[in-house]
């Protein structure tokens, strides 16, 4: 369990990447975009002349600023998006497409709350926001990741599953969209209730920080540290950065509220002599832990990962540490520890802490447009001077928070056996998790022969340009249409074949969305690269026999067969009727239905669904003959209290619905409803045997075939 | 080759618990059996097969025996006929 759960942090972790990737170069243009565009910077080195309002000059850095601010502003759309793609188990537009739907409707369902309050006027100040034009609560990248793993969780529960025949089109990735927009909408409606408590709380801690002086400043460093990952850090700080809260001061004649404030008027005003500490307190203490202990960390994991690994999470650290010494930028490398080893992640909230104290203490006036990196560090200290700044304790301090950051990780990272980046198991890699899960997943599914006869029906992986579906048809491009062989299309389950030059359709009804999902999963796993291999194993016959769809019998190979009904699973021998317990129809188990519900417990194709509709025999596609019998004697019902879901000579999935009944009205007309599953041609099996008696769910694994 | 046709007088027709008898009885013998329905057959030792040509009571079905013992399997599975369908 713990390691399931661990594994699944992994992936949430490594899922962050694809966003993350793109913050240096955002940072980058709104770093440089909004530090000279900025009216203060401009008057104080005496740049008004050159970059004007309207100016060229002026204009391009306003777009790069305001360009590089649109990734930082919708940052949580872009987790949500983000970590769907690197959750979902396959069919990734998909969930990214649910997700992104999905954060809009929640923070529509919050907005409009908001309003039947009163506006925003009637929320608390700082805890409002706009996102894309939608007035919510400030939730900052949070609110992004709650929409991204749910949507995700939500995808791959539902992106295979087959909705009742008359539903059908709304069945499989198209039901994820919809199933995701609801259940924003409610996750959306309890936010505006349970968020602004949580907000309430986190600007009370502000007044704990103003009342304890030094460890103040460390209380405050180490709170914006351990909030970032929930986007509250905005609602804390910015109170200290631009209210009163931080403090305010006559400058120059005028009253100035928030620590930023008083630090850009200090830089503007000609009388400064030394920048105000009380204010850049709740600044300076980034610079050290930003520019050399967070660097040094980089290294430690670097040195830690295994020799094979070095090179590969030598590029993904070392740009990271630089995102963070140039950019300002920690996330990108904050993100690589915080969830594989989170205990490296209150480490560093600690040390950052003590980074803004000892700051403090040593009188350091070094402020920030928005964090600190070498940028500011050269804009607002250096080129600032030491007598006003007192910038060197930065550098000091900063180099024996190198030499710490490094010892501390390295001897974390090893002691504890942490799986940062080099280091997880041989099995895992050090990006995206989701190709390690489509190979555990290939080693599964690697008896998809629907799949393998489309794929070689198409002429192969190698012929398929493009690859879609529409409401019933899978749409193809190929690029030799003379590769297509009609014959194994069909022999697929494909109700037809039209060709038109490179345009081919294969129609296969509503349920083809499933279809192709299943598809696409075969072609990028590996079995798909031993077409052949797979289909001469199987289909030996099927070049010479169009008729038929079973396969050669593969007695090496074991088979499972699913539970078909939930309920109390029994051997064969107690079931109260002579065909079954005795042997005389196959080998098998018993359930004693708790639903009346039968699912297929295989893939194949319904051999025949009787009149009475009490009973199905389905040949498997490995080459089981498989008789399911509801109840005992109910052939008498004459199919009264059923309902059947397929009909004879369809194909099935494994959990599929076949056959509904009233459990009941069934035992009322005086009739047991134990229902037997047998393997008819069990005398061509090595072994036919149950895995488990008592209690099972529908679908659990339930018999084995050898 | 020896063949016989038989209407079905059981109530519930070729279903599981007679399908299964003859599927055992069937094979005591070294003879193939078909059984035949309007126009669809299939072996008799095929147990799935055989309740898939949903033989209902009232149906005639045509049973054909051929191999080294049809003589004794076809009189012996007229008998069995008779007794349980």
């Amino acid at each position: 369990m713990k390691d399931k759960a661990f594994g699944v942090l992994q992936r949430v972790g490594r899922s962050f990447m694809l966003p993350i990737t793109l913050l240096p170069v955002a940072g980058l243009l709104l770093g440089i975009g909004s530090s000279f565009t900025n009216e203060t910077t401009l008057e104080t080195y005496g740049l008004t002349s050159i970059i004007k309002e309207g100016g060229v000059l002026y204009t391009i850095l306003d777009i790069m600023s305001k360009t590089g601010s649109a990734v930082f502003d919708n940052l949580a759309l872009l987790f949500a998006m983000g970590v769907a793609i690197g959750m979902a188990k396959a069919e990734k537009a998909v969930a990214a497409l649910s997700s992104a739907i999905s954060y809009l409707i929640m923070n529509t369902a919050v907005s409009a709350l908001i309003t039947a309050k009163g506006g925003a006027e009637a929320m608390a100040e700082n805890s409002t926001t706009q996102v894309l034009g939608i007035t919510t609560l400030q939730m900052g990248v949070f609110g992004g990741i709650v929409v991204g793993l749910g949507c995700a969780a939500l995808h791959n529960r539902f992106y295979q599953t087959e909705l009742p025949q008359m539903l059908s089109f709304f069945g499989g990735t198209r039901f994820v969209p919809i199933i995701c927009s609801l259940v924003y909408l409610v996750v959306g409606v309890m936010m505006f209730f349970v968020w602004p408590i949580i907000q309430n709380a986190i600007s009370h801690l502000g007044e704990l920080v103003l009342n304890s002086g030094y460890a103040g400043t460390w209380i405050y460093g180490i709170i914006e540290r351990a909030l970032i990952p929930f986007g509250l850090h905005h609602v804390f700080y910015m109170p200290f950065w631009q209210t009163e809260l931080g403090g305010s001061m006559m400058i120059d004649g005028s009253l100035v509220s928030g620590a930023q404030n008083i630090f850009f008027a200090e830089l503007a005003s000609k009388s400064t002599e030394h920048f105000s500490v009380s204010a850049t307190r709740f600044m300076s203490g980034k610079f050290p832990f930003m520019i050399f202990g967070l660097p040094a960390a980089a290294f430690a994991m670097y040195r830690a990962a295994r020799g094979e690994k070095k090179k590969q999470v030598g590029g993904l650290l070392l740009s990271a540490a630089l995102t963070s010494m140039l950019t300002e930028i920690t996330e990108p490398l904050e993100f690589t520890f915080l969830f594989v080893a989170p205990l490296m992640y209150v480490v560093h909230c600690v040390l950052a802490g003590l980074s803004y104290m000892l700051m403090h203490i040593f009188n350091v006036g070094v402020g920030m447009t928005f964090s600190g990196g070498i940028i500011d560090l050269t804009l607002f200290g250096i080129l600032q001077g030491n007598d006003k700044t007192n910038w060197v304790w930065i550098v000091i301090v900063g180099l024996f928070y190198a030499v710490i950051y490094y010892f501390v990780f390295y001897f974390m990272i090893t002691k504890l056996n942490l799986k940062t980046p080099g280091r997880e198991d041989d099995d895992g890699e050090s990006k995206l998790y989701t190709r390690a899960d489509y190979n555990s997943k290939t080693a599964k599914d690697s008896k998809d022969t629907v799949s393998a006869l489309i794929l070689k029906g198409l002429g192969g992986k190698e012929n398929i340009s493009d690859l879609d579906c529409c409401a019933t048809r899978l749409r193809v491009t190929v690029n030799l249409p003379s590769a297509v062989d009609e014959k194994l299309l069909k022999q697929s389950g494909a109700a037809g074949v039209i060709k038109k030059g490179n345009g081919i359709q294969v129609i296969y009804g509503p349920q083809v969305s499933v279809i192709k999902s299943k598809l696409d999963t075969f072609i990028e796993s590996k079995a798909s690269d031993n077409l052949e291999e797979l289909l001469s194993e199987d289909f030996s016959d099927i070049a010479s026999d169009k008729n038929t769809l079973k396969p050669d019998l593969d007695s090496e190979k074991t088979f499972i067969l699913g539970a078909p009904v939930s309920g109390k699973a029994m051997p064969l021998e107690e079931v109260k009727d002579d065909a079954f317990s005795q042997g005389i129809l196959g080998e098998g188990a018993a359930i004693e239905p708790g639903d009346g519900r039968i699912y297929s417990p295989c893939d194949g194709k319904i051999d025949a669904m009787f009149d009475t509709l009490h009973a199905v025999n389905i040949i498997s596609d490995s080459g089981c003959e498989i008789l399911i019998h509801i109840g005992i004697d109910t052939v008498h019902l004459g199919g009264k209290y059923f309902t059947s879901h397929v009909g004879s000579g369809e194909t099935v999935k494994r959990g599929q619905l076949l056959v509904s009944f009233d459990i009941k009205k069934i035992k009322d007309a005086g009739f047991e409803v134990t229902t037997p599953i047998v393997v008819c041609n069990a005398d061509e099996f090595g072994s036919v045997k149950a895995l488990r008696f008592g209690k099972i769910k529908a679908n659990d694994d339930f018999i084995s075939i050898e | 080759m020896k063949k016989f046709d038989y209407t079905i007088t059981n109530e519930v027709g070729i279903h599981a618990r007679p399908a299964g008898l003859l599927v055992q009885k069937v094979k005591e013998f070294d003879s193939t059996v078909t059984i035949e329905k309007d126009g669809a057959s299939c072996k008799a030792s095929k147990l799935i097969a055989l309740m898939g040509l949903g033989v209902k009571q009232g149906d005639t079905v045509t049973v054909s025996i051929e191999g080294s013992d049809e003589q004794t399997a076809a009189v012996e599975l007229e008998r069995f006929f008779k007794e349980n369908l």
